[in-house]
């Protein structure tokens, strides 16, 4: 049995055959037993399968609006309520935090500016590392030296050493890089000491945004949100 | 109110509407997904999902049968469930007879307008074609599905499952003989008023 008659043996079954193909099978059916087998059979099985008892749905499958996530349909003005509730609460928040945040900005920024010799400290360390430079290699020849002539008295070996130039130059370097340092700290002793002043002088007469605004993005969002709440609500009464 | 009203309304959103064409339909749509899937409880939960997506899609409904398009819903439906099964594989809750082994065909789904010795009979007939689909390749077994046990024709077949009328002749055909060779394994098993109906013989 081929692909091709089984196929047309299942149509005829169902009727789906042309009449001419029909009195074709119908006359190849008389002649060919082999094909009446296969069409008792496809019958057979198709009787078989509609015999199958017909299940009740076991509950009713009937949907509820919350399984379809459906809302009730709401007026046209809610997006534009959504829309300002959401842009006042952000610059609410916005403005809330940069006025938070300013004079820690400020304050943050004014030592560096208020330090003055600030942009001069990198010439001034330069200078000092060239200053201490040759003193490097003195110093360095001392404990070489030291090693050379172990069994000699330390007081030839520093004989030897030119200690009395290298010594005095590392003492000037290591005062000299002290100096900035006290000069830093004495400049921010003054800052501190002028920081109280600089606070209350930003936060008392005027914070970056006028503290108006922020009231005035309270109110629009918390108006906003409570007329979304009505809106939802009078759409879900409605609905129902 | 008539099919195509209804469908109307449950396109602009109206919801009980839809639930009319629930109620019409849920029998179907149920046995449908019982015979592809085998089993009660994910007929039931495909049958629902399939519903919901219905709902949701059926702006998309373009006209002709609606029953076609319901049927590729809950094939779709069925087989995520087969897909979900395969990822997590259950092992069915079937009830124990007295002597502690699981009945094959449960009682509790027992027609009480058959006497016992019908009901067995069925029984063992559903039992036999059941298992006889389980083994059909799974797109043989939708067609046979919808076209002998929901009775729809071959253009309808063909509309719900979106493959050529030829196609579903072919597998039409493959699938009846595949079932005839399986169920004549269950030939002794049959009752004669099954065997003989329908030149059911043996060969």
């Amino acid at each position: 049995m081929n692909q091709r008659d089984l196929e047309i043996l299942s149509s005829y079954l169902d009727g789906q055959l042309s009449p001419s193909d029909s009195t074709r099978l119908e006359s190849r059916l008389q002649s060919d037993p082999e094909l009446v087998s296969v069409l008792d059979d496809l019958r057979a099985a198709r009787t078989l399968l509609r015999k199958l008892p017909r299940r009740r749905a076991p509950r009713n499958f009937t949907l509820t609006r919350k399984m379809v996530g459906l809302n009730p349909p709401l007026p046209r003005a809610y997006p534009a309520f959504r829309f300002a509730t959401v842009v006042a609460t952000l610059l609410f928040f916005f403005t809330f935090g940069l006025n938070a945040l300013a004079p820690q900005i400020l304050q943050s920024q004014s030592p560096a500016f208020g330090m003055g010799g600030g942009a001069d400290a990198p010439a001034e360390s330069e200078l000092f590392s060239q200053q201490a430079a040759p003193a490097m290699p003195a110093a360095t020849e001392a404990p070489a030296l030291a090693e050379a002539a172990p069994t000699e008295a330390p007081i030839s070996a520093a004989d030897l050493a030119p200690q009395p130039t290298a010594i005095p130059s590392s003492e000037d370097t290591a005062r000299a890089i002290e100096t900035p340092v006290e000069k830093n700290a004495e400049a921010g002793n003054v800052e501190i000491q002028n920081q109280p002043q600089v606070v209350d002088e930003a936060q008392r007469p005027a914070p970056f945004i006028p503290s108006v605004w922020l009231t005035v993005f309270a109110v629009v969002a918390m108006l906003g949100a409570i007329f979304m709440a009505l809106m939802r609500r009078s759409s879900m009464s409605r609905w129902k | 109110m008539n099919e195509q009203t209804l469908i109307a309304d449950a396109q602009h959103g109206n919801l009980d509407a839809f639930n009319s064409l629930v109620l019409h339909y849920q029998d179907s749509v149920f046995n449908t997904a019982l015979r592809i899937l085998g089993d009660e409880d994910q007929a039931a939960d495909a049958s629902q999902e399939a519903f919901i997506s219905a709902f949701k899609s059926i702006s998309s409904f373009r006209g002709g049968s609606f029953k076609a398009w319901l049927m590729r819903t809950v094939t779709n439906a069925c087989y995520d469930e087969l897909r979900r099964k395969k990822r997590r594989p259950t092992t069915p809750l079937e009830p124990d007879t007295d002597d502690g082994e699981e009945m094959d065909s449960p009682r509790w789904l027992a027609d009480p307008n058959m006497t016992p010795d019908q009901q067995l009979e069925a029984d063992e007939v559903e039992h036999a074609i059941q298992h006889c689909l389980d083994n059909l390749p799974l797109e043989f077994k939708t067609v046979v599905v919808m076209a002998d046990i929901q009775g729809m024709d071959y253009i309808e077949v063909a509309a719900a499952i979106r493959v050529p009328l030829g196609t579903i002749k072919s597998r039409l055909a493959r699938a009846r003989l595949r079932l005839r060779e399986c169920l004549q394994g269950f030939a002794e098993l049959l009752p004669a008023s099954y065997r003989l109906e329908g030149g059911m013989k043996a060969q």
